[in-house]
């Protein structure tokens, strides 16, 4: 029994090793780099834990450990790593991959002769079934016939090919024969070599062989030839590109970048630098703020491909200085405060008394009332957000302003306009949607509170004002306060509800960026980031995510620190 | 150990050796048609296409989040003036030339076009145009004061059940037509492309424009709470008599049964024509995705065919893109009205500066139509806050 409980155990672990070198290797092999060893890492202390005696308490917090690296640690280090660089629009790539780019990309080459060579391609067949990986191309090349095997990789990223290259060789003095021999390309039939035969399966020249022109692209260009080059015995280079009709065909190219080393002179000593070098004005390329720029012959620069470069602190001296970001910020946060903290105290306020009715054991019916009280928070939020925003608030056809306030004999409310209202209209809609929480949360603390307690009040006289404010309230505020730290923090950065209700409008006059009266620190942000700019700036976008959390960690602990007077009257 | 290196480098080849696949990424209203044409498609050449539905406001961002990683669409079906950034990102493959190139109109071509290179095979322009209800307008207004005149006697006509006139007066994109109509431009158009330091856009043709908007409101025209869902919504209903609206919706409120007509947004000033932004709609290939060459081949020697492109056209019907396709669609009046409309109309710049411009227009509008700014002010600080952003 114990036997096959081991064998169990550890079949589960074997399962659990392939399963995350597999992880590894994977990554590992798809270039990255960093996450692929942080598993290898995992693995090997996952056995250390189960096999070395020692590590037995360890094994039962190995899951934890895993899963809060995944899903915290790596995030932190991803936002803190994405902070200091200038990833973001134009910045998408590393430079390594960029300068990949440059050298082997087929955009970055150009044709020397417009005219494309003459080519066949001949396939390998099993019986019937073609064999779309064993293939072989002859070439016409100023009259003399060449003939190149499949190109195999010279150049790899991960399993990405980059680059790969094959031979062209003439015909005599390999073991091919051509059959039948012949000087014209459309004459030849079949390769053989020893037992093994080729046929003829495509040219573009060919009328009854073009039928195969959609299967050699898809089964044999797309996968062998789109990044291969032919090389000529004289070092010419040939490869398959899109030629002006639209036709695909073998042109002569070169490529319009190289890696070079070149002398300069920094602080007065000579050093070498690799520079990419244009190969047809045999200029280097101008690198400025993670960008190439090559210099075309006018001498105006072009831009070619911007990568992702440290830049220091410079996001966050953004933050600080730049008065475009800077000016609003305090405005921003001074509303983003006043938001977080209406928002839990106006939702207690209605929670709790709904919580004490709901409590009364006298009250009949109290499943169906609180059922129904809850149904704002179950609900999706992205739901009754629309409802609220197109349904209830909207200025011209919402339900309070077409009927409500007329009703009343009052006038129509700017809800989306008017600053102020635009703000009490955001707030209501959260306390509709937090104050079952604040009832739920208060429901369980009341539970705990011991009857006895009143009963000694009521014999001491107590009214029951005073017993709710000496009894009920300092006990449940023992319970709830860390809670509402928590909902405090959430509200802070309640994105969803400004995003879905007001956008953070309206905006504000005379402002230089895109700010709004309703907007919150992480709208902002996101509208910075992401909305206003050329498109998206991910590294300030991280350094603003690291200052809020500051701020909020900061807010949390003094909070909790309040919170704390609470413990000492629960003594 | 050795065994499990094995198992790795086994479960590696197979995905090696993968089936090549193109994934297309499109709106709602090309999903039938093109999973239909990818089905063609993988008769003729043995490779599957996966057409997934995203939402159009989506399709760019989740490309630029999936892209830069190798994954995402081969290929997307977008607007032409998200090329500039996807360029600068390096993102997109250029399209080579193709026998039938020719048979495309040059400003679809132009559009799709970035640093004299082509980055998207377009398929439909769209331009806005007035779309009416002939059971309240039997006449298209021809001057914004025939409009205004027609609007408020509909408006009291029906006493608030039927809008006469709807559009959202805080979009930039559909108040363009009286800005640019007036001579407001957004970047300086000249001779080598874009000029993003000459913004025009509180000249005195703009802020004319501007007075005009917020004279629809003054005057309870237009409600400063308009917007595209309340007119979309009101005009399928058949509660508003005219908006400005695209080819886009025109499906919806033939299928609504609303008896609609499509004519020229009305002259701000006798002479002065309404001006609006022409949009291309097209094609683009990931320049990251290992299919790049199929999904070229896809395009030029398939999609961009007169048959697909009436077809094309049949599904989801915008000006079609193709001369010979137009020819063919001549006989429907919707066609030719946009298509006039277009005619009028200035191609939305498709540089990456244009991302500041429609929040900075916006905010500008809103602060117009609700009294919060004058016109003259509120366009002034827009374009200050462009030239802020663009520095």
């Amino acid at each position: 029994m114990i036997g096959l409980k081991r064998f169990l155990s550890l079949c589960f672990i074997g399962l659990l090793n392939v399963f995350f070198f597999w992880i590894a290797f994977f990554l590992l092999s798809n270039a990255y780099y960093v996450l692929g060893a942080f598993f290898l890492g995992l693995v090997f202390l996952i056995d250390f834990f189960i096999f070395n005696p020692k590590g037995y308490p360890y094994r039962y917090v190995a899951p934890a450990l895993v899963l809060l690296t995944i899903l915290v640690i790596y995030p932190i280090y991803f936002t803190v790593k994405t902070a200091f660089t200038n990833y973001g629009t134009g910045h998408y790539m590393s430079k390594e991959e960029a300068i990949e780019r440059l050298l082997y990309d087929p955009v970055y080459t150009y044709q020397i002769e417009d005219e494309a060579v003459e080519y066949k391609v001949f396939l390998a067949y099993d019986g019937l079934t073609p064999i779309y990986d064993d293939f072989l191309l002859l070439f016409k090349i100023n009259g003399e016939i060449f003939i190149a095997e499949k190109p195999v990789p010279v150049k790899k990223k991960g399993r990405e090919v980059l680059l790969s290259e094959a031979q062209l060789s003439a015909v005599e003095g390999t073991d091919y024969q051509l059959v039948p021999r012949s000087e014209e390309l459309s004459e030849i039939r079949m390769i053989t070599s020893g037992e093994k035969t080729y046929r003829a399966f495509y040219s573009p020249r060919e009328e009854f062989l073009r039928l195969n022109a959609p299967v050699f692209k898809s089964r044999i260009a797309q996968f062998y030839l789109q990044k291969a080059d032919f090389v000529h015995p004289s070092g010419n280079k040939y490869a398959l590109r899109i030629d002006r009709t639209g036709e695909w065909s073998f042109l002569r190219i070169e490529r319009l970048y190289r890696l070079d080393l070149i002398q300069i002179m920094e602080n007065d000593r000579p050093k070498t630098k690799l520079v990419v070098v244009n190969n047809r004005t045999n200029r280097p390329l101008i690198e400025r703020e993670g960008s190439f720029y090559d210099v075309n012959e006018k001498g105006e620069e072009i831009y070619l491909i911007g990568y992702i470069d440290f830049v220091g602190w410079k996001n966050f001296v953004r933050v600080l200085r730049d008065p475009r970001i800077a000016g609003p910020f305090l405005k921003i946060f001074a509303w983003t405060f006043l938001w977080a903290l209406l928002s839990v105290v106006l939702s207690l306020a209605v929670g709790l008394p709904f919580a004490l009715v709901l409590n009364d054991p006298k009250l009949k019916g109290r499943n169906i009332y609180r059922t129904l009280l809850i149904v704002p928070w179950a609900i999706p939020v992205f739901i009754s957000a629309l409802v609220w925003r197109n349904g209830l608030l909207n200025e011209s056809y919402g339900v309070i302003n077409k009927f409500l306030l007329p009703a009343l004999g009052l006038p129509a409310i700017k809800w989306m306009n008017d600053p102020f209202w635009a703000r009490v209209g955001v707030l209501l809609v959260n306390i509709w949607l937090t104050y079952p929480y604040m009832m739920t949360i208060s429901l369980g603390a009341l539970q705990g509170i011991p009857y006895e307690l009143y009963e000694a009040a009521m014999i001491d006289g107590a009214g029951k004002i005073k017993r709710f404010w000496n009894i009920t309230f300092p006990l449940l505020m023992t319970v709830i306060a860390p809670l509402l730290v928590s909902s405090f923090a959430f509200s802070f950065n309640n994105f969803t509800i400004i995003y879905l209700i007001t956008g953070g409008g309206p905006p504000i006059p005379g402002s230089t960026t895109p700010t709004g009266y309703t907007d919150i620190l992480i709208s902002y942000v996101y509208k910075l980031a992401f909305q206003a700019g050329t498109g998206q700036d991910f590294g300030l976008a991280a350094a603003i995510s690291i200052l809020i959390f500051f701020l909020v960690g900061g807010i949390s602990y003094v909070n909790f620190r309040f919170s704390g007077v609470f413990e000492e009257v629960g003594r | 150990m050795r065994k499990f290196l094995i198992v790795v480098l086994v479960l590696t080849a197979f995905l090696v050796f993968a089936q090549a696949k193109l994934t297309i990424w499109c709106s709602e209203k090309q999903v039938d048609i093109l999973q239909r044409l990818g089905e063609e498609f993988k008769a003729k050449y043995g490779v599957t296409v996966e057409v997934q539905y995203v939402n159009f406001s989506d399709i760019k961002p989740k490309f630029l989040t999936a892209a830069p990683e190798g994954q995402g669409a081969d290929i997307i079906v977008g607007a032409h003036d998200w090329v500039g950034e996807l360029v600068a990102n390096g993102l997109l493959e250029p399209i080579p030339n193709f026998q039938e190139l020719s048979q495309f109109f040059s400003s679809g071509l132009s559009a799709f076009s970035y640093g004299g290179r082509l980055y998207g095979l377009p398929y439909a322009l769209e331009a806005i145009a007035l779309i009416y209800n002939k059971d309240y307008v039997p006449e298209p207004p021809k001057t914004v004061e025939e409009m205004i005149k027609l609007a408020k006697q509909i408006d009291q006509e029906f006493a608030g059940e039927v809008r006469g006139l709807i559009f959202p007066p805080t979009t930039f994109y559909y108040v363009v037509p009286f800005i640019f109509g007036y001579g407001g431009y957004v970047f300086k158009d000249t001779p080598t492309g874009l000029d993003v330091k000459d913004i025009g856009l509180a000249n005195e043709g703009a802020i004319k424009a501007a007075r005009l908007l917020k004279r629809l409101v003054d005057e309870k025209i237009i409600d400063p709470a308009d917007n595209y869902q309340i007119m979309d919504s009101m005009f399928k209903e058949g509660k508003a008599a005219m908006i400005i609206n695209g080819p886009w919706a025109i499906k919806d409120y033939r299928d609504a049964g609303i008896d609609y007509g499509v004519a020229l947004i009305p002259e701000p000033e006798p002479g002065v024509v309404a001006r609006p932004f022409v949009g291309v709609q097209g094609f683009m290939v990931n320049s990251k995705s290992p299919n790049k060459l199929l999904a070229i081949e896809f395009l030029t020697n398939f999609i961009a065919k007169k048959d697909t492109m009436y077809r094309l056209y049949l599904a989801d019907p915008r000006l079609p893109a193709r001369k010979d396709v137009l020819e063919l669609v001549k006989d429907n009046p919707d066609v030719v009205a946009f298509t006039l409309s277009a005619g009028n109309g200035i191609p939305m710049p498709n540089v990456p500066q244009m991302g500041f411009v429609w929040g900075a227009m916006d905010d500008a509008l809103n602060l117009i139509v609700n009294g919060k700014a004058t016109p003259e002010e509120a366009m002034k600080n827009a374009v200050e806050r462009i030239k802020a952003q663009i520095q």
